[in-house]
């Protein structure tokens, strides 16, 4: 019981916790009214996951070989890429929540283009998404066969304390003030991001794509990569108690990267589009001689 | 009409016959098999030459599926029940590299030596 709770809980973790963070965010911004898009992306993305765990299941030859590996290899670098627009989409919004001109352009705006964030839920669910399912497949064709009910059982704990793991999310934060609920998760889906774009790079060495660099160091004399707490750590953040050259190189160029364009000292432009909106509307205002 | 038929047949079976040929001789790598059952690797240990790639043929005899997963390696390969799957494994230095079921880390174990 305990094992398939581990693996189970292990493979939801990543995905509760962008659940949450990306429910929480909406709620922040008061737009729960777009809680439908991560909704439907989390949806799609298990009814992508259970489909691509069927398709697999009947797939034979040079498409089994290749074929779930260049998904699952596109499908990380996907994820790099909804994360990273994601950050910089809440550092806009960051700095427009503040006037209410701004705020209604901004509502505008994001109307048009929130459908993304529903990328972010699917991309987060569908990850891990077809790995689970088959693995509670397996557990329920041994119920089936009259063993195996705990592992069962099991399996499902792990997918409630998941679930669980993302309403605290959304109800913890509630209380947090809005800039460091922005900090928090910004930091987070960071290290997120920096960690899946670091296992993408791994794919590509273990497809031979990339060449099997040596590993830097070796610390799982501290924190084994297969325990509990160093597997939540390397969904988190993309801990590797071994990792190659090139890994740990794409590791710290993401977060290089992607901090400075983050955290980077921005110019505040006056003639940005957005005040240009704002000010072509005071002409209104102004009554002209007759 | 007919001899003509018969004539790019033998043509055409001779081409395929080639190509196959030249296809198995320039696919390369050693294939070794290694089978999963009761949750478990037979062999559980695979000797390697380092420096060269090879092709592990895994074939999952269970009802269940099974990840071969390996850190050292990089690899996480799913293997559908009743399936086999081939997983290419490239050139490695010298060394024991580890292996596991993901899905029954408990009893599918298993290693990789180069020498």
């Amino acid at each position: 019981m305990l094992p398939t709770f581990v693996i189970v809980l292990r493979e939801a973790f990543e995905a509760a916790l962008l659940l949450g963070i990306v429910y929480t965010y909406l709620q922040k911004i008061s737009r729960p009214q777009h809680y439908r898009y991560v909704t439907a992306g989390a949806v799609l993305g298990v009814l992508a996951s259970i489909a691509t765990g069927v398709v697999v299941s009947y797939l034979s030859g040079p498409l089994l070989d290749l074929g779930p590996d260049l998904v699952t290899a596109g499908i990380l670098f996907l994820s790099v890429a909804v994360l990273t627009w994601m950050l910089v989409w809440m550092r806009q919004h960051a700095r427009a929540i503040k006037g209410d001109v701004q705020r209604r352009i901004d509502e505008a705006e994001s109307r048009s283009r929130l459908w993304v964030i529903a990328t972010v839920a699917f991309a987060g669910v569908f990850r891990e998404g077809a790995e689970t399912v088959l693995f509670v497949w397996g557990l329920l064709a041994q119920a089936a066969a009259g063993a195996g009910w705990a592992s069962l059982i099991g399996g499902v704990l792990g997918v409630a304390v998941a679930a669980v793991l993302a309403l605290a999310i959304f109800n913890g934060s509630k209380a947090v003030s809005l800039p460091t609920f922005f900090l928090v998760t910004s930091v987070l889906l960071l290290l997120l991001a920096a960690g899946l774009f670091s296992a993408g790079v791994g794919r590509l060495q273990g497809l031979g794509l990339l060449p099997l660099t040596g590993e830097l160091w070796d610390t799982s004399w501290l924190l084994d990569e297969g325990s509990f707490v160093g597997t939540l750590l390397h969904g988190l953040a993309g801990y590797r108690s071994r990792p190659t050259s090139l890994e740990f190189g794409a590791w710290s160029l993401y977060l290089l990267v992607a901090g400075a364009l983050l955290f980077g000292s921005r110019p505040t432009r006056r003639s940005s589009p957005r005040s240009g909106i704002a000010r072509g509307a005071t002409p209104s205002n102004v009554h002209l001689p007759s | 009409m007919m001899a003509r038929r018969r004539w790019l047949v033998a043509v055409a079976a001779l081409a395929i016959g080639l190509a196959a040929g030249a296809a198995r001789a320039a696919e390369g790598p050693q294939e070794i098999p290694l089978t999963i059952e009761g949750h478990r690797f037979t062999p559980a240990e695979i000797t390697v030459a380092a420096g060269a790639p090879v092709v592990l043929v895994i074939s999952n005899k269970d009802k269940a599926a099974e990840e071969f997963e390996s850190r050292d390696l990089r690899i996480e390969k799913i293997v559908p029940a009743g399936k086999t799957v081939r997983v290419r494994i490239p050139a490695l230095k010298k060394g024991t590299y580890a292996f596991f079921g993901d899905f029954h880390p408990k009893t599918a174990q298993g290693r990789i030596v180069a020498e």
